[in-house]
């Protein structure tokens, strides 16, 4: 996986910078106004945490074990993922894009970081950065080789953009040799990357041995 | 294309297609003001105050310079300012003021 830079959680001289000063102001005045309630943040903020890319790996693993439900995801991404007691509170669509053996699925959002936040959490870092929104539409091979993903030259790479109500899932491929693995081992294999279709599964798991 | 079409062309958050450098795939864990700050964006959109449509204009509209040096919240942030003002659900003036109380109240707890 990608390395992480723990960067400390505390300012380090302990003396909020103009910005942090800026939103807690802002949230107070709202709360002041009656505008908000300070329960709904300490809310939304455990909504924000309880979302990881461990619900879409449920989704992926439940879709390759159950035809029915995949066929459902594939016509409607949001109601197949409330199925699961996914909620989507940020009032987006979801569209799940199918990997096969011809096809090899990219989401982007060139605009800014629209991303399927309910079912994967917050974006990381280089998805909302310049280099990955401006070039995976243009050299979308280019940016996959960057993540160690390389695609057979016949498979067609289709990329998504994301827009403020319109999110996209990649759905990958499931290996081979797992047709006797549990649903809870093969969401084991999926990770984000894989469902932002940065990587497969095949060169993930490379990757980690 | 003349440098100003390209300017007119290219709004600052259209960059699908522009050559850019390496991905840099280090990820950072969200300060908590941060993730107070997704929080209260969310909060906004529930309530109809502000949406995903407005939020990405609001970040727009601060310019390519101010885009350039902010860090993605701390543009958030600024762009909330901007909206609130335009929709006079808030005024600078007491944005300004209530600034101020925030940061003495952290320099007296420092004291303290």
């Amino acid at each position: 996986m990608h390395p992480h830079d723990h960067t400390p959680i505390t300012v380090p001289d302990g003396a909020p910078g103009y910005y942090e000063i800026m939103e807690t102001a802002m949230r107070e005045l709202l709360a002041e106004k009656g505008l908000i309630q300070p329960a709904e943040i300490r809310r939304q903020i455990e909504v924000l945490d309880s979302r990881t890319p461990q619900l879409g790996a449920k989704v992926v693993a439940r879709a390759w074990i159950d035809p029915d439900f995949r066929a459902r995801l594939l016509a409607h991404g949001r109601t197949a993922c409330e199925e699961l007691g996914i909620t989507f509170y940020d009032d987006t669509q979801l569209i799940v894009l199918e990997n096969t053996a011809t096809v090899h699925n990219l989401i982007v959002c060139t605009l800014c970081s629209c991303y399927p936040r309910p079912v994967l959490g917050l974006p990381p870092d280089w998805y909302k950065q310049k280099p990955y929104r401006a070039r995976a539409v243009k050299e979308p091979r280019a940016v996959l080789a960057e993540f160690g993903t390389v695609i057979p030259e016949d498979v067609e790479i289709r990329v998504s953009d994301s827009t403020a109500i319109v999110r996209y899932l990649v759905l990958p491929r499931r290996p081979d040799g797992t047709e006797n693995w549990s649903e809870e081992e093969l969401a084991s294999l999926v990770t984000r990357d894989t469902m932002i279709g940065v990587s497969t599964i095949e060169t993930q798991n490379r990757r980690v041995q | 294309m003349t440098p100003s079409e390209e300017l007119l062309k290219h709004l600052p958050n259209d960059i699908g297609g522009l050559s850019a450098g390496p991905i840099d795939c280090t990820d950072h864990e969200l300060q908590p003001w941060e993730k107070r700050c997704h929080a209260l964006a969310d909060v906004l959109d529930y309530h109809k105050i502000l949406n995903t449509e407005e939020k990405r204009r609001g970040v727009e509209a601060l310019g390519a310079e101010i885009i350039g040096k902010l860090t993605y919240y701390e543009r958030w942030i600024a762009a909330f300012a901007n909206i609130l003002f335009q929709k006079q659900v808030l005024t600078p003036e007491e944005l300004a003021i209530k600034m101020d109380e925030v940061a003495a109240r952290h320099a007296r707890e420092a004291e303290a």
